[in-house]
């Protein structure tokens, strides 16, 4: 399956939340929305939902708009919530039942959840009496319970301790192994690097960038170096603006042209005491920063 | 359809499994069972006192300085006050009759100053005491009887012309407001205070899911409409199976007990509603009880927070009071519930099952009128309800400050 969302416009009055949005993601494969609050993610996983239509372009599945009456979606909010007051399982069939699925395999479906997440012994507590990360697990259930064809997670790990953590990432395995289409929304940029095969960072309603991860790692422009000195301080003198920190003592270095690599590297390693100089590979934190930051 | 019948099903279960909605229920119930079996207890009671009962009826004295008149005054106040007082003649001066109601010995008193004139002596006098007005019919009786054996008639004739009987009959063309007013009065309190109580739970219960965020997943599981009409469906089915409940309960608990009320006029009046009216009773409850609902929900979803929803939705209870306020008043002020306010309030969706159901029980309604009103009504809920789920579908998702009504309305509009 492959889910395209084209050339997507959505203003609320006269606020315009998404300026031709399009990207493409495909089953079997985890796909990142990335984007900084308010950049438009929810206002795209709504439309995807179906909660309110987009002004103009499409929501295709396998080239034709979604028929939401045979695809499941399964949704993970970020704002976290069912009902406090109701019994877990009662709650859980309840929203399973909502997405199309008959009782008796609604029942069935939330208990073989309940064991997977190790919740068995909740099923007829209250949600308030649970832990926060405990909540989220019930949370991830009525995301999953009805098998959806299309799973959208949106924070998923945040409040996790590290073992509820590693639980999710193998549940979020299964699925993409499953063929699931996994839609990714997260600021833990470390989980999205783990997970997805693409990404679309998402600019105030524009898609800022879009495309294969690793493409988009190998097709950075190859600008920066990055240093290591026992003394920096004469490198940091010589080299001026275009010197930068990098952190963890590392020292940035700015090339006007990527062909100047071999003509720095060599006046570094003649001219001063360093350790070591590397051409910089920027982290899915770094590129989401320049094309979603400040300066974007 | 399907996704409607299951959230009917969930709301509806939400209210059965309630404890508070079923400890209200049975409270009612039990408080109605009270109130039919009073006959029986107070004659149990009654009977348990046995003898002390004639002590305990208060003491009222009567008192004159003229001691012929003393007895004549006590037997007519006697016959006068059978049953409520025990009435003794005083002794002494009128101090005396003032110490003696001061120190309880005595409810109240009467100091009588020949047979016009008199004083009334009551520790503290109760807002519906009418003591004197029975002790004033006494007094106008015995001067007129006093008056004709002056001008030298007997006794006797004297009693058969203060005893004229005029023979009247009343021939109700139309309805008997007398014996209506009751129930229509209780089916509109009814409805009144059914529209507030689940009104507003219907409002707090949309509000709640979107203060727990259980909106997010609510929203994006099932359509607007089918959340809507669900949550306000089940709401109108858990209110009329409590009131089937309560008034079901009341109807065989008076039946069983019907002989302690000896075919009592007034317990009469209110279970004897015949069966057309029950219809006409049930249809503009469910209508009036819906199209409030289905406000009192839009107003829910666009509330910020659950705390902020009753007063959110206080324009609608003035609404709901206003209509109230002018049924009331109609009833209560003249009977005329068939004035101009009356017939434009029976027209007006908001007001019409308590207005038009007023007109129809204690008056004769054309049949075109109450089926023109009937069509605005079931338009209006209908019109409103699909306006409702659309105000839901934008209210729900807006957090932070509560939008502005009219924006919500517009947007809604638009969607």
């Amino acid at each position: 399956m492959i889910l395209e969302f084209k050339n997507i416009h959505k203003s609320f009055g006269d606020k315009k939340v998404l300026k031709d949005v399009s990207f493409t993601a495909e089953s079997g494969k985890a796909f990142g929305l990335l984007g900084r609050n308010g950049a438009g993610k929810t206002t795209s996983i709504r439309i995807l939902m179906n909660v309110f239509p987009a002004d103009s372009g499409q929501v295709l599945l396998d080239g034709k708009p979604i028929d939401y009456k045979k695809v499941g979606l399964g949704y993970l909010p970020e704002e976290r919530g069912l009902y406090p007051k109701k019994q877990i399982m009662e709650q859980l069939v309840y929203f399973a039942e909502l997405k199309g699925m008959g009782r008796r395999a609604a029942a069935d479906s939330v208990d073989r959840w309940l064991e997977r997440l190790g919740m068995r012994e909740y099923r007829t507590k209250r949600l308030d009496t649970l832990s926060k990360g405990n909540q989220q697990k019930i949370q991830l259930i009525t995301a999953l319970a009805h098998d959806p064809d299309i799973v959208i997670l949106d924070e998923p790990f945040s409040g996790l301790d590290p073992v509820n953590a590693m639980l999710l990432k193998d549940v979020v395995k299964e699925q993409i192994a499953k063929g699931k289409i996994v839609l990714f929304s997260s600021h833990q940029m470390s989980y999205i690097e783990e997970f997805c095969d693409s990404i679309a960072v998402i600019h105030e309603g524009k898609v800022a960038l879009s495309g294969d991860l690793r493409d988009i790692k190998r097709n950075y422009v190859r600008d920066r170096l990055v240093v290591r000195a026992a003394d920096p301080q004469p490198i940091r003198a010589d080299f001026g603006a275009a010197c930068t920190e990098g952190g963890d003592g590392a020292l940035i270095l700015q090339m006007r042209d990527p062909a100047e690599k071999q003509t720095v590297m060599k006046r570094l390693v003649e001219q001063y005491d360093i350790d070591g100089v590397k051409v910089f590979e920027p982290s899915l934190n770094d590129i989401f920063v320049e094309y979603a930051g400040e300066q974007a | 359809m399907k996704q409607f019948g299951k959230i009917l099903k969930f709301e509806l279960n939400g209210y059965l499994k309630n404890k508070i909605f079923v400890g209200v229920t049975l409270f009612l119930v039990l408080a109605i069972a009270i109130v039919i079996f009073f006959p029986n207890l107070k004659e149990f009671l009654r009977s348990d006192g046995g003898a002390e009962e004639g002590n305990q009826r208060p003491v009222m004295l009567v008192y004159t300085e003229d001691g012929d008149l003393a007895s004549t005054l006590r037997e007519a106040f006697e016959a006068a006050f059978d049953g409520y007082y025990d009435v003794q003649t005083a002794e002494g001066t009128v101090d005396d009759v003032k110490r003696m109601v001061i120190g309880g010995s005595a409810e109240c008193a009467f100091a009588l100053e020949g047979i016009s004139a008199y004083t009334y002596y009551v520790n503290n006098l109760s807002m519906y005491d009418g003591n004197t007005a029975v002790a004033e019919a006494v007094l106008q009786e015995l001067c007129r009887a006093d008056a004709m054996a002056q001008a030298g008639l007997t006794p006797g004739q004297a009693e058969k012309i203060l005893s004229v009987a005029v023979e009247g009959n009343t021939e109700t063309l139309g309805k008997d407001q007398n014996e209506t007013v009751l129930y229509t009065y209780i089916m509109i309190l009814v409805l009144y205070m059914a529209i507030i109580l689940y009104g507003q739970m219907v409002a707090i219960k949309v509000a709640a899911e979107k203060d727990s965020r259980a909106m997010e997943v609510l929203i994006t599981s099932a359509k607007p409409a089918s959340m809507m009409f669900g949550k306000v469906l089940a709401s109108c089915l858990a209110g009329l199976m409590q009131l089937a409940v309560i008034f079901g309960a009341a109807l065989v608990l008076y039946r069983v007990n019907q002989s302690a009320w000896g075919g009592s006029d007034l317990m009469e009046s209110i279970f004897d509603i015949p069966v057309g009216l029950l219809g006409y009773m049930l249809m503009f409850f469910v209508l009036g009880f819906l199209i409030y609902a289905f406000l009192f929900g839009a107003v829910g979803s666009a509330a910020s927070k659950t705390e902020d929803t009753n007063t959110s939705i206080l324009p609608l209870e003035f609404l709901i009071l206003a209509s109230f306020f002018v049924v009331n008043f109609s009833i209560t002020g003249g009977g005329n519930i068939n004035s101009t306010l009356m017939k434009i309030c029976s027209f007006v969706p908001f007001s019409s099952p308590m207005a038009m159901f007023t007109r129809i029980c204690m008056s004769e309604v054309p049949g075109y009128e109450i089926a023109i009103s009937v069509a605005i009504l079931i338009g209006s809920v209908v019109g409103v309800g699909f306006l409702a789920a659309k105000i839901y579908r934008v209210g729900v998702l807006l957090y932070g400050t509560a939008p502005k009504i009219g924006e919500v309305v517009k947007v809604a509009w638009k969607a």
